[in-house]
């Protein structure tokens, strides 16, 4: 799959639709989880239950009498002679115990029977041989002495030697369907009818190990059957049908049906829940060497026989190569007869491990609800919010399988479902932060393109700038050889460009022009029409000799195309320098200030000033003139001097006067500087707010006119 | 005394209250009209410039609380004169500060538009 197509799964559905697809998947897993390796995770985690919390064993209601590696160096290889078992079993019964299960099958005749032993030796006398007790006789004989139960192998196949058993369920009702889910066999393999007919009842002793194992040492033998069919007739487990036999014999068996099956065994008062099948989910509980005896040691009488009284018995085997080893789920290796004991121990206490039908629909609810919640919940909430709640959710749920064990040994499988939301959950979370990773990965390209965007506007403004200083005359250039007069200029705008202009040019041989202005506003706007009035106050001087019309000019040719209503200041003046007879109009401006012998004069604009160009449009505008004096000093602004500000107060015509009064310099240019560092002096570090605009103009007087 | 309070854009902060005395309509500035006050004051005006025409009150602008006014606020006056004067209203302003005196001195904005000394001059002048 392509990286855009990656994406644009992870993207689909708002984040959602690979996780919706994701849990569609864990959902069908768990739903079909025997064919998945969660399979042996789940039963291992079960295991762990167990494990934390086995079952507790203070009764010991059973005792084992097992046919042990000591018995068997006692009293011969196995088989042994049935008069033998016959001697053990009577030993046990003579302690009365509650019922006697023998975990073995006599299926065929004792090896020692008289027809055997008369086959087998033809020199003596047949007769002779007859007379000898039968073997089997005495263990039917010991076996009818008591409440005795013998054991029956359920088979799949009838085998030679296999026949129907003769001791089922006295009194048991199976319904039909009932019957289905039971365990059936057609067969089974069972003891010789004389001693069927003797023992008290009979129970099978099939186990059922977990289906994956490999060989028999590998497997965990986690369920027992309780009840299984033979020919459609009914056995309980050996273990059980002691139980009802030590109720006496005509104690109530039955199956409880569930909608599934069954659902619990019941034998008189006592009950077990089971799965459907009949099966019994054992609680194990840990094994000990306390209640196995040696068969031997029962034999040579070494144990009082009260010790067996009002406790169940069994016999079997318990010795290295006779016995079938079982491993539990506490990872104990035991003898196949002490799941037997375990089983009598549980249903006396009512306590096996209950998982109906309904735990694993339960499962899958949980599931689809927090995977739902996940997806719902994790694209709207912080990332690290998310991990912490799905911890928390992981938590919860495996800790509430361990709570319903320990509540009411319910198994529920919170292991499978956290690892099945692990998925789930990884592709929201990765999902959450692609989608950071690209938002920031967007913010980054915005930010770039901003900053780009910015130095390009810096970049034009910069032009602009160099534009508009460009439009203004450079007076040391322009004068160099000029020995009349001396100008001297300086503009400094607030921002990149400005609505202040100044302007000086020789309109003949004699007469100079002197303009500054000041347009309304600051920034671009003001500074393209500070254009035009510029060009405009340059031309209509040059064109007209008249000052006075040639500000009607201006206010004219500014007014026509001006819709934003922006205006402009301007002082304009014309100076002879060789007469020094300066002719001079004002348009709303400061009037200038003029340094004569030492002391501030303001120029008189009170009776020729007109408003600002452009504010009425055809304002007749007047001018005035006054006689220069040699050394007489014209400075012209604008009131980005006057107007400059400490934040509290403004410098003002009289700080101008008091700075031009210390104005020491006498090169002008030096002096315009000089002005501009004392007014940025007084600003203290204030961003300046308006343009500042100076233009200064010394007369000589009329050195070459003589 | 009646508040018109106007929905301006949202940084506008500037509130003209208004008052009518004399059959005159007085609109009380304050603050320093500068660059970028200029704006708002031109945006709070502008529902007061809509009644500005012939037959209605006239409209004084009490200046006594402006300590500042810059070109641009000069503008913003002389762009709503205009408005009165196309509309064959009365646009005035009254009661300045010296130093905004000395700025309308300067600019001739007298010129431009009616400048009284006081309210009560304006009144005398305007009223009816």
């Amino acid at each position: 799959m392509s990286k855009a197509g990656a994406l644009a799964l992870f993207r689909s559905g708002g984040g959602r639709g690979l996780p919706l697809i994701l849990l569609a998947a864990a959902l069908l897993a768990l739903f079909h989880i025997e064919a998945t390796p969660l399979a042996n995770l789940r039963a291992v985690h079960f295991d762990r239950y167990q494990q934390q919390m086995p079952r507790n064993r203070e009764d010991e209601p059973v005792i084992v009498v097992g046919i042990d590696s000591q018995s068997l160096a006692m009293h011969g290889q196995w088989p042994w002679s049935r008069d033998l078992i016959a001697g053990l079993v009577r030993h046990v019964l003579a302690g009365k115990p509650l019922a006697v299960g023998v975990d073995i099958v006599f299926a065929e005749k004792d090896r020692h029977s008289p027809e055997i032993l008369a086959e087998r030796l033809p020199a003596i006398p047949r007769s002779a041989l007859l007379a000898l007790p039968d073997p089997d006789r005495t263990l039917a004989s010991a076996l009818d002495s008591g409440p005795t139960a013998l054991a029956i192998v359920g088979l799949d196949n009838v085998l030679p030697g296999s026949k129907q058993p003769s001791r089922p369920l006295p009194i048991f009702g199976v319904a039909d369907d009932l019957e289905r889910a039971l365990p059936s066999f057609p067969s089974a393999l069972a003891s010789r009818d004389m001693l069927e007919t003797a023992a008290s009842g009979e129970g099978l002793i099939n186990a059922s190990p977990d289906r994956y194992r490999s060989n028999a040492e590998g497997g965990v033998l986690r369920r027992v059957p309780s009840i299984g069919l033979v020919e459609h007739q009914p056995f309980l487990s050996l273990p059980l049908e002691m139980v009802r036999l030590a109720l006496g014999g005509d104690a109530v068996v039955v199956a409880e049906p569930s909608s599934q099956g069954m659902q619990a065994i019941r034998i008189g008062d006592y009950r077990l829940p089971t799965q459907p099948n009949g099966e019994l989910l054992l609680h194990f509980g840990r094994a000990s060497s306390n209640y196995y005896l040696s068969a031997a040691d029962v034999l040579a009488g070494v144990h009082p026989p009260e010790m067996f009284a009002s406790r169940f018995v069994i016999i079997g085997f318990n010795s290295t190569g006779l016995q079938d080893r079982i491993i539990t789920p506490l990872g104990e290796s035991l003898p196949g007869i002490d799941i037997h004991a375990q089983v009598i121990e549980s249903l006396l206490s009512g306590i096996a491990l209950q998982r109906p039908f309904w735990m694993a629909t339960l499962e899958l609810v949980v599931l689809a609800l927090v995977g739902l919640l996940l997806i719902a919940g994790t694209p709207v909430v912080r990332p690290s919010l998310a991990i912490a709640g799905f911890m928390a959710f992981a938590t919860l749920i495996v800790g509430a399988g361990y709570w319903a064990f320990h509540l009411g040994r319910w198994l529920f499988d919170g292991l499978s479902i956290a690892l099945l939301l692990v998925p789930v959950f990884a592709s929201l979370i990765v999902n959450r932060l692609v989608a950071a990773d690209a938002e920031r990965r967007r913010t980054r390209e915005q930010l770039r393109v901003s900053r780009e965007d910015t130095a390009r506007v810096e970049g034009e403004l910069n032009a602009a700038r160099r534009i508009q200083m460009g439009l203004l005359p450079d007076p040391a250039a322009l004068f160099a050889s000029e020995k009349r007069f001396e100008v001297a200029a300086l503009l400094e705008s607030a921002r990149a460009v400005g609505g202040d202009f100044y302007d000086c040019q020789m309109l003949d041989e004699r007469r100079l022009c002197l303009a500054v202005g000041d347009v309304s506003g600051k920034g671009v706007p003001a500074s393209l029409f500070m254009a035009i009035a510029k060009t405009l106050t340059g031309t209509a001087t040059r064109r007209e000799s008249d000052l006075a019309q040639a500000m009607r000019e201006i206010e004219t040719e500014l007014a026509r195309e001006n819709p934003e209503g922006l205006f402009v200041t301007a002082f304009v003046a014309v100076i002879d320098v060789d007469s020094g007879v300066m002719t001079y109009a004002c348009a709303g401006h400061d009037a200038p200030v003029l340094v004569r012998a030492g002391s501030c004069l303001r120029i008189d604009t009170a009776s020729i000033g007109g408003p600002p160009l452009c504010a009425l449009g055809d304002y007749p505008y007047a001018v005035a003139s006054l006689q220069l004096e040699p050394g007489d000093l014209l400075c012209l602004f604008t009131d980005g001097l006057t107007e400059a500000s400490d934040g509290r107060s403004q410098l003002g015509e009289r700080g101008l006067g008091a700075v031009l009064g210390k104005a020491a310099a006498n090169n002008l240019q030096a002096l315009a500087e000089q002005l501009r560092d004392q007014v940025r002096h007084f600003e203290a570090g204030i961003p300046p707010a308006d343009d500042l605009t100076l233009l200064l103009f010394r007369w000589r007087g009329t050195i070459n006119a003589s | 005394m009646a508040y018109l309070k106007f929905e301006l854009s949202a940084f506008s902060l500037m509130n003209l209250p208004t008052r009518e005395q004399s059959g005159v309509l007085i609109v009380s500035v304050s603050g320093r009209v500068d660059h970028l006050a200029s704006e708002e004051f031109s945006l709070a005006i502008e529902p007061i410039l809509q009644n500005c025409r012939q037959g209605a009150l006239p409209v004084l602008l009490d200046f006594s609380g402006v300590e500042y006014i810059s070109s641009a606020g000069l503008r913003v006056l002389m762009l709503a004169s205009r408005r009165a004067k196309a509309e064959r209203g009365v646009f005035a302003v009254a009661a300045l500060q010296p130093l905004v005196q000395e700025v309308f001195a300067i600019s001739r904005f007298n010129l431009i538009m009616p400048c009284y000394v006081s309210i009560e001059a304006a009144c005398k002048v305007l009223g009816s």
